[in-house]
């Protein structure tokens, strides 16, 4: 792209539609959630087709994505005027994907049955754990064998399994964590996406972490968790693609790979983040302040932001390296109409000589022990 | 109006040590004369810098004008405020060379105490008429019969003339004013002589320019009036004059005896000198009075604006500020690890942190402080002795023939019980001792000699700790002294970080290393590599500390909505960060570069 046309901004080619309802606030979760208030169900529905409105006319994407919360607490005949509206608005290329998120007790037939008929071809399910105690700590309705039920429904209709699963639960070991994920590669997912349990205001989970109620594990048992499912899950052909996801041959999230790549995509829903024209913009959190605010025929967004070019292509490179595959320098290059060396060459150096990225002639990408500690490689690389 | 009558005026200072209620009785007899309405009072009248009521301490000299009825005359009582810390003993003795008496107070429970004794000293030096109270004389567990004794063995009061009072619930305040009328002495001077001023305070007003502090010895001084500043040699017209009462009252004129401000359109900040004197532009001119003596700075330290690109910022500021207070000093200097900032010179270790803070506060920078040290004298082996005020300034070991450091005799006032824990404290400090002098059956004056730079280190703190907070002291310089000295140099991820270097005893030097580089670690926040952190006295080692890598810093989840978020929050980070200093990769906090100094309670 020729950066003296920087204001002309690729169509999006992906879309993100967020359903904030879950059965319980899980303690560990700090997404846009509301519990317990399914029967806003009909009126988001109603103001998520009113803000699809917006678009005019029908947009052609690639990937669709459809995350909360928890998709499938609307019931199927919601998740059936969901999933008609939103494929209306957002036309599906040809082999495009399409991805719901599922929990894995909601999982059943008649919900299976709506997600074939609109060509889902990905359920990504919340499963976090196959142990019980674990479970327990993360507040989750389901057990191992829900799990399993869950994964031969989704078989049935030949979409692609993704899995969540989340270590550095309080009190799991390293031992727990491996049995999780041999239970999970024994699942036989294409996809898995692994997260270590993060503190942060606003979960529950950070009042009792202040009060001593929890306590945080150990960063050298962390970061061995973290290199035990590099290693065993790639082991079993789930090879590492993003810092946090692991998946088969051809079987990464192409949705995903959006964000990492820094391209444009649409989003509708309560929380929801766009990317369009160049710019970030994010909706009102408050299911119900976003529902108000539609039906009222005004705008959702609650903050956005447009990025000095400088920036979004710092942004570029962190979310860039983000991916195993690493940066290209040309196609930074092409995107930008900036040299890396000359954005942070000082920096790029500086973590070459300390080990942290790997530099090839063609591409940059994290070493292992850069993966580690990706958050201080990202600020180093903003610094300059 | 008519021209007031020396013999209806009296100038005097309170002198007393801290929270013996100084400040408490000023505001009594503000409100006593009518000066201020009791709604008008606001707590501690006198101490109107911000940081003066946040500590409870009078720092500049103030003046302030009350007109009193005694016997049925009016008088004008000019009373100019004094601080009472040992490091502004300069101040004191400023405020002092402008009265004829003072107002000696001792707390009746607290009793006589370290800056008791050295303002009382100073008064009578400069001949001042004492007139000794005790306050605080309703309090249930006062002792006045005990502290009597102790003034009149440390003082050589006659208890029968010491006065009672309570500053706080107003009894014997009368008794203070008819005092202060009755026994000290109206000033001496000639209204008709040519006009002699003294410059005994100024300060900067944003609007106004400089506004004087004067205390007239001679002569008269008319609104409209030419004069000269002898010092500086400047001509000014005088555009207002008046008095504080207490806030600035315009008038006519100014005679001899009185006390009041000058505003002449000053508008550079140099063009005025704390003790010079203003004569007639013209006409017949009087002799320069003697001025005071200029204090000698004995405590340095680096500061440097946090933000290098706020230097210039930073030497505005303390230009501004050194109109106001002369006694410190600043030259520019360059650190590799901080930059270019300043080393300035301070009376004392308080001086030293209310600088700091009145930059910090009024000029709005936001500083790095370097550890304080005292200045040195080195003698090289070609035989010139050269004066240091920066550890980095110390020539190699092969040079030097000799170092010497200031040592000061110091003397500590304490309840008997605790001369056993204070004697260890100085058996610690090295210091040589001199002799213990019983004021009363249980408060004693120990006195030591020892190294100034122990004192800075951590002695006020420790006696306060070893003595419950009983303890006072107060030091004098004797002179500079041989001593084994060595530079110790702190490296940071091996790289030497000047702005840590100290200068300390050799046979110190060992515990001192360990106690820094311990210091530091939990200073420095790990980083991405391990960084080590060693003391060194030249190329040799002597304690080691590691920071350890961090192991795991990574944020799992990275989708849609937490692109905007994560990197607003490092943003919010790397600000953080842009208040540290960078020495090769490590970013070290501001405060480390006082971790050198903070070692003192850690043994």
């Amino acid at each position: 792209m020729n950066p003296g046309r920087s204001k002309c901004w690729p169509e999006p080619r992906a879309a993100y539609v967020h359903v904030p309802f879950c059965a319980h606030h899980c303690g560990y979760c700090n997404f846009t959630v509301v519990a317990g208030r399914i029967d806003l169900a009909d009126a988001l529905l109603s103001a998520i087709e009113r803000e699809l409105r917006d678009l005019e006319h029908s947009r052609p994407v690639d990937t669709l994505y459809i995350g909360g919360g928890t998709p499938t607490q609307l019931s199927t005949g919601q998740l059936d005027r969901l999933l008609t509206t939103v494929r209306h608005w957002y036309e599906l290329s040809a082999g495009g994907e399409l991805t719901v998120e599922a929990n894995p007790a909601d999982v059943d037939d008649a919900h299976v049955e709506v997600l074939a008929r609109h060509g889902v071809t990905r359920v990504s399910l919340g499963a976090q754990s196959f142990q019980r105690r674990k479970l327990g700590v993360l507040e989750r309705d389901h057990t191992a064998e829900t799990i399993y039920e869950a994964i031969r429904r989704v078989r049935g209709i030949g979409a692609a399994v993704s899995l969540d699963l989340i270590f550095a639960v309080p009190n799991e070991s390293l031992w727990e964590w491996e049995d999780d994920l041999q239970q999970a590669i024994s699942a036989g997912p294409e996809h898995v996406s692994t997260y270590a349990l993060t503190y942060e205001r606003g979960m529950a989970f950070w009042g009792r972490l202040v009060r001593g109620d929890l306590a945080e594990i150990d960063e050298e048992t962390q970061a061995g968790m973290y290199e035990t499912a590099i290693d065993r899950l790639g082991a079993a052909g789930l090879s590492q693609y993003e810092i946090s996801n692991f998946a088969r041959s051809g079987c990464h999230s192409r949705h995903n790979e959006t964000y990492w790549m820094g391209d444009a995509y649409f989003a509708v829903g309560p929380g929801a983040a766009r990317y369009v024209d160049g710019v970030r913009s994010v909706n009102h959190r408050s299911t119900t302040t976003y529902i108000r605010r539609v039906l009222q025929g005004q705008s959702p967004v609650a903050e956005s932001e447009c990025l000095a070019a400088d920036e979004r292509a710092r942004e570029l490179l962190v979310l860039g390296l983000r991916r195993r595959a690493g940066v290209s320098l040309d196609d930074f290059f092409a995107r930008t109409g900036m040299r890396v060396d000359a954005l942070c060459g000082e920096s790029i150096a500086e973590l070459v000589r300390h080990g942290f990225v790997d530099r090839s002639e063609a591409t940059i990408r994290l070493t292992r022990r850069g993966l580690l500690v990706a958050d201080s490689v990202w600020s180093q690389l903003l610094r300059g | 109006m008519a021209r007031i009558d020396c013999k209806h005026i009296r100038n005097f200072s309170i002198i007393a040590h801290i929270d013996h209620g100084k400040s408490t009785l000023a505001d009594r007899l503000l409100q006593a004369t009518g000066t201020i309405s009791e709604r008008e009072l606001r707590e501690q009248f006198l101490d109107d810098m911000q940081l003066e009521r946040d500590r409870g301490i009078t720092i500049k000299a103030r003046a302030v004008t009350i007109r009193h009825e005694h016997k049925g005359e009016m008088y004008e009582l000019n009373l100019i405020d004094t601080p009472g810390h040992v490091d502004f003993h300069y101040e004191v003795s400023r405020s002092l060379a402008c009265c004829e008496g003072a107002l000696l107070l001792v707390d009746a429970f607290q009793g006589v105490e370290a800056q008791t004794v050295a303002n009382a000293y100073a008064a009578m030096e400069h001949e001042l008429d004492v007139v000794p109270a005790l306050n605080k004389i309703d309090l249930h567990h006062a002792r006045p019969e005990q502290v009597l004794e102790e003034m009149e063995s440390s003082l050589a009061v006659d208890p029968s003339e010491v006065l009672r009072c309570s500053a706080k619930s107003g009894i014997g305040v009368d008794d203070v004013l008819a005092a202060i009328v009755e026994r000290i002495s109206p000033p001496e001077g000639d209204p008709d002589a040519p006009l002699q001023a003294m410059v005994f305070d100024a300060v900067y007003d944003d609007y106004r320019g400089v506004i004087s502090y004067v205390r007239l010895m001679n002569g008269t001084v008319h609104k409209g009036d030419r004069i000269r500043f002898l010092r500086v040699g400047r001509e000014y017209e005088v555009v207002e004059l008046g008095q504080f009462t207490p806030q600035r009252q315009a008038r006519e004129q100014l005679v001899a005896g009185q006390v009041g401000y000058l505003i002449c359109n000053i508008k550079a900040l140099d063009d005025v000198h704390i003790g010079d004197t203003a004569t007639a532009a013209h006409g017949e001119q009087a002799e320069p009075l003697p001025g005071y003596e200029e204090p000698k700075p004995m405590v340095y330290c680096g500061l440097y604006p946090a933000d290098g690109e706020n230097f210039e910022e930073l030497r505005e500021a303390l230009t501004k500020l050194h109109l106001n207070d002369s006694s410190f000093e600043f030259a520019p200097e360059t650190s590799d690890a901080l930059g270019f900032g300043f080393r300035c010179g301070f009376l004392g270790l308080l001086h030293m942190e209310i600088i700091q803070q009145r930059l910090e506060r009024e000029e709005d920078l936001d500083l790095v402080q370097t550890a304080p040290n005292v200045t040195y004298e080195i003698q090289t082996k070609t035989g010139e002795t050269i004066q240091v005020f920066n550890p980095q300034q110390v020539p190699d070991a092969g040079k030097i023939e000799e170092i010497r450091q200031p040592i000061v005799r110091a003397n500590f006032i304490l309840p008997a019980d605790y001369i056993g824990p204070v004697m260890q404290l100085c058996t610690e400090k090295r210091a040589t001792y001199v002799r213990t002098e019983y004021l009363s059956p249980i408060r004693a004056i120990l006195t030591y000699d020892l190294a100034l730079a122990e004192v800075i280190y951590d002695l006020y703190d420790r006696l306060k700790s070893v003595t419950r907070g009983y303890g006072t002291m107060e030091y004098e310089l004797r002179g500079y002294f041989p001593a084994d000295l060595v530079r110790l140099d702190v490296l940071v991820g091996g790289k030497k970080v000047d702005a840590l270097s100290v200068i300390c005893e050799r046979e110190d030097a060992d515990r001192r290393g360990r106690a820094i580089v311990k210091k530091l670690r939990g200073e420095i926040d790990r980083h991405m590599f391990e960084i080590p952190i060693q003391a060194a006295i030249g190329s040799r080692v002597i304690a080691r500390e590691t920071i350890s890598a961090m192991r795991k810093n990574v944020t799992a989840k990275c989708y849609g909505g937490d692109i905007t978020r994560k990197r607003k929050l490092l943003a919010k980070q790397r600000e953080g960060k842009k208040r540290m200093k960078s020495v090769g990769s490590v970013d070290i906090p501001q405060k480390a570069f006082l971790a050198v100094l903070e070692t003192g309670g850690e043994r």
